[in-house]
């Protein structure tokens, strides 16, 4: 059975245990601590803990002010309006200030409810496009991660390593597809499950989906290779084109739209390194829409994301390359 | 302590004179709030921000954030002239390379705030302010915004924030100069209220239609107005502002944009244009031209002199002239530092304290503690050891050094080595001991004399001209040198003293008009004459400067 467990859960938690150890970091939001679950953080550390109300470009440029005093800010709403509502404030207030070799200001911008999977909010609220924003920026790092457990370690490398970071959350809870001590490192992709025929790589809930192909495939003689490819930028370009070598082709998967997005990662690096075909799941340019929770594998199903669509891929690109 | 009102004004100067020529260099650029913000500026780094250039990212400094990022010439000068770079790089501004980027810029050494992008600044501030306050430091934040700039809903977010969080550790220059980029700023969105027609004076004449301080009162603000080019105004606001505890300031400073130079005062073209380089030379001039009126008020009652420094300031003087007699060094009395002690909380107008006494080594601090900001002793009196003395005294007291010399005196030799950190020189051109003499015409002579050697010596303070100066030789004495002007019984004697003051204004304007023109035709002809009067579109400006141009035979 696979276990499911909360995102922002683990990032207030982990929040509060790296509040302890390091008295630098700071929390501010934007009148959804109690959704992102930084609340606790702010009872904890009252004087570390700022609440702008629903002013999305205060809150990233306080932010950025806080970091440039030596502060590690978690800047946190939902992906809707961060990036959504404050592109500007990102590129000029804390990617663009660059001083004494450090690029862009410390401020590290984790957000929820990214991707169709939000549902219900319909899609006004569904953001399909942060991807895209964050990684065109400059000296900004993006990680999509696919569970808990990717969350607490990425939270935990955000405090560690210098520089503009961007972390997207689902709203739902997602499925467990890491072991308790797997590694985590900026840049390095991980191989969840080793194959020959062709390669998936996906990023945030589409990881699961793609173990999911992944073992179905597997019944009919197809030997996939499954990346987790958390961290979207820097993309592990290396790793990448080893599955390319090695495997011929690449399926890339994401909750966001295909255009500018992870998809278009893969495929600007491994059309410099070493071309092979690749298939992109993810949204096709158009909107999403309001589904209850029950609804949301529907919702996604709508929008040709599901582990039937990227098996559908993987076999498509194989009747290409043989 | 004093203003360091000249320290200032110096200062002022040669950083508006350093944006002309980073900006001619770059061939573009931010004139207008670069000088609309010039005396703010200058207050803030010499006489307010704790800040060391050789160290420039000093933990306990004080931050200075330029939110209305456009005008990063206005900082780039002061950061040169404070010594974070050397002025020449001035030249490199907006080039390829260059750490004098379009916009403020960590690539330049003192820049707190990548700037630029509007609207941004207070919320960085409000951040620099919280951070502070987790690690108890005590180190202030001065962040400058625009008035277009307040167009942006996020000045009002940041607004509501700091406001929330009592942050009295930021003071905000709000730079009131009423042009945005494309217009006026009542026309394109409204902070005061709408503008009818086309006269921005308009705005300045009727206080009631100043609406934007009540903005930031709504918002839980501690609001100051003032004129923003009046350095004892913006020394008072600032000193208010960091008494305040438990709320943010915003000083809301009502500034002319391109103030300084005629045709770039009040014409948004100038919001983002640089000068031809044939009109720089003009510029500089000009700035180099700047005036002050600074009434006596021994030419009025004697009785009431309380009255008579309110008269002075009524009028909008620039300096307020106490003329110290002590019945020895003159054989006339008129009031000593007691007095100077009860005038000084009528106003905050500069005192310019004239001592006419013997022995001012011995009294001078007296007169440093009863509030004076400019203090002028005789040359007669002194020697190289008691000046010595007293422009020590003075200096680390933020009190501006005077020199005086009587009709039948001439500079002693041993004042020139004082002449680069002099700050006024005055030239008496009658008797001292009363007022109301004639003044005496070789006056004219001496100080042009006197003037050629100041500028050989670095001299960088204003000759000031005292005794019998009214409209009719008003205009000779600016054209001698004199940038200082002592008004007795032709000011403070007359029955309106505000009229008064601005005939004298209207009178130095016009040498000062003759004086560029004629600077105008010696660098190129009738031509600059014509294409440097036609850049004063704003008013009647150029009808006034064609015809002092025709009387010239310029035209």
């Amino acid at each position: 059975m696979t276990e499911f467990a909360d995102m922002r859960t683990v990032y207030g938690e982990t929040l509060i245990k790296i509040g302890e150890e390091n008295p630098d970091v700071v929390v501010v939001g934007a009148d959804t601590t109690d959704s992102l679950k930084t609340k606790p953080f702010g009872k904890k550390f009252p004087n570390r803990f700022f609440n702008v109300g629903i002013a999305e470009a205060n809150l990233i440029t306080i932010a950025a002010g806080l970091a440039n005093e030596g502060k590690i800010p978690f800047a946190s709403t939902y992906a809707a309006f961060l990036p959504g509502r404050c592109v500007d404030q990102i590129r000029n207030a804390i990617a663009y200030p660059s001083r004494n070799g450090k690029n862009g200001l410390n401020v590290k911008m984790v957000v929820s409810h990214g991707g169709l999977s939000v549902g219900a909010d319909g899609g006004s609220h569904q953001q399909i496009e942060d991807i895209a924003i964050m990684r065109v920026i400059p000296n900004v790092k993006v990680f999509i991660p696919s569970d808990t457990i990717s969350v607490e370690n990425l939270t935990r490398i955000f405090v560690q390593s210098y520089g503009p970071f961007f972390m997207r959350l689902a709203r739902s809870k997602t499925p467990i597809v890491h072991s308790k001590d797997q590694k985590f490192e900026i840049g390095k992709g991980i191989v969840l499950r080793d194959g020959s025929d062709c390669t998936i790589a996906a990023c945030g809930i589409t990881v699961q989906m793609a173990l999911e192909a992944a073992d179905s495939l597997k019944q009919e003689g197809v030997s996939c290779r499954v990346i987790d490819m958390f961290s979207v930028k820097p993309i592990d370009s290396d790793l990448l084109e080893k599955a390319a070598r090695e495997t011929g082709g690449i399926v890339t998967c994401e909750e966001h739209n295909i255009m500018a997005g992870f998809g278009s990662a893969v495929s600007e690096s491994i059309s410099e390194t070493y071309p092979v075909p690749i298939r992109r799941i993810g949204v096709r340019d158009r909107f999403g829409e309001s589904a209850r929770d029950s609804e949301i594998p529907l919702l996604l199903e709508k929008h040709g994301i599901t582990s039937i669509h990227i098996s559908n891929a993987v076999k498509e690109i194989r009747s290409k390359t043989r | 302590m004093g203003l360091n009102y000249y320290h200032i004004f110096k200062r002022v100067k040669e950083a508006r004179k350093l944006v002309i020529k980073g900006i001619t260099a770059a061939g573009s650029g931010h004139p207008g709030g670069s000088f609309s913000m010039a005396e703010i500026m200058g207050c803030l780094f010499y006489k307010f921000l704790k800040y060391d250039p050789k160290n420039p990212l000093w933990p306990d400094r004080d931050r200075l954030v330029l939110s209305k990022g456009h005008a990063s010439p206005g900082l780039f000068s002061n950061l040169a002239v404070a010594g974070y770079f050397e002025k020449s790089e001035i030249e490199t501004l907006r080039k390829l390379g260059s750490k004098l980027q379009g916009h403020p810029d960590f690539k330049c050494p003192g820049v707190e705030f990548c700037g630029g992008s509007l609207g941004l600044g207070l919320s960085f501030s409000l951040g620099m302010a919280l951070a502070a306050r987790i690690d108890k430091k005590n180190h202030h934040i001065y962040t400058i915004i625009g008035d277009g700039e307040s167009n942006e809903g996020q000045v009002w977010e940041a607004a509501m924030a700091a406001s929330k969080y009592k942050v009295d550790s930021l003071t905000v220059f709000l730079d009131r100069n009423f042009i945005q980029q494309d217009d006026y700023t009542e026309r394109v969105m409204p902070l005061d209220e709408e503008l009818v027609g086309d006269d921005i004076s308009e705005m300045w004449k009727n206080a009631a239609r100043w609406k934007v301080g009540d903005k930031w009162r709504a918002f839980g603000w501690n609001v100051l107005e003032i004129d923003g080019h009046r350095i004892e105004q913006i020394v008072k606001a600032i000193n208010t502002a960091l008494q305040v505890k438990g709320t943010p300031s915003i000083i809301v400073a009502r500034t002319i944009k391109g103030k300084s130079v005629e045709h770039m005062e009040d014409n948004p073209k100038w919001h983002g244009v640089a000068p031809n380089p044939q009109i720089s030379p003009i510029i500089d001039l000009e700035l180099d031209c700047q005036f002050l009126i600074s009434p006596s008020i021994i030419a009025g009652d004697m009785t009431n002199l309380e009255n008579e420094v309110k008269r002075a300031a009524h009028g909008r003087s620039d300096f307020i002239h106490l003329d110290v007699m002590d019945g020895m060094f003159v054989p006339n009395k008129t009031f000593d530092y007691e007095k100077i002690k009860q005038l000084r909380p009528l106003t905050t107008i500069p005192f310019d304290t004239h001592l006419m006494i013997n022995d001012p080594v011995k009294y001078v601090k007296n007169y440093v503690d009863a509030g004076c900001d400019i203090i002028t002793v005789h040359a007669e009196v002194c020697d190289e050891s008691s000046f010595g003395e007293i422009h020590d005294v003075l200096h680390s007291n933020d009190v501006s050094v005077g020199l005086a010399i009587n009709p039948d005196t001439e500079l002693p030799v041993w004042s020139e080595k004082f002449i680069p950190t002099l700050d006024q020189l005055i030239i008496m051109s009658v008797i001292p001991g009363k007022s109301g003499q004639k003044y005496i015409e070789a006056t004219h002579e001496k100080t042009q004399r006197i003037y050629k050697f100041l500028q050989d010596k670095k001299f960088e303070g204003l000759i000031e001209a005292d005794g019998g100066v009214d409209l009719t030789n008003i205009e000779s004495c600016f054209l001698d040198g004199a940038r200082v002007f002592v008004g007795g019984s032709a000011i403070i004697g007359q029955k309106d003293v505000r009229i008064m003051i601005c005939e004298f204004r209207k009178k130095l304007m016009h040498a000062r008009r003759k004086l560029l023109i004629q600077k105008a035709h010696s660098l190129g002809g009738n031509d600059l004459v014509n294409k440097w009067i036609d850049l004063h579109e704003v008013g009647k400006k150029k009808t006034e400067l064609l015809q002092i141009a025709k009387e010239a035979g310029f035209v």
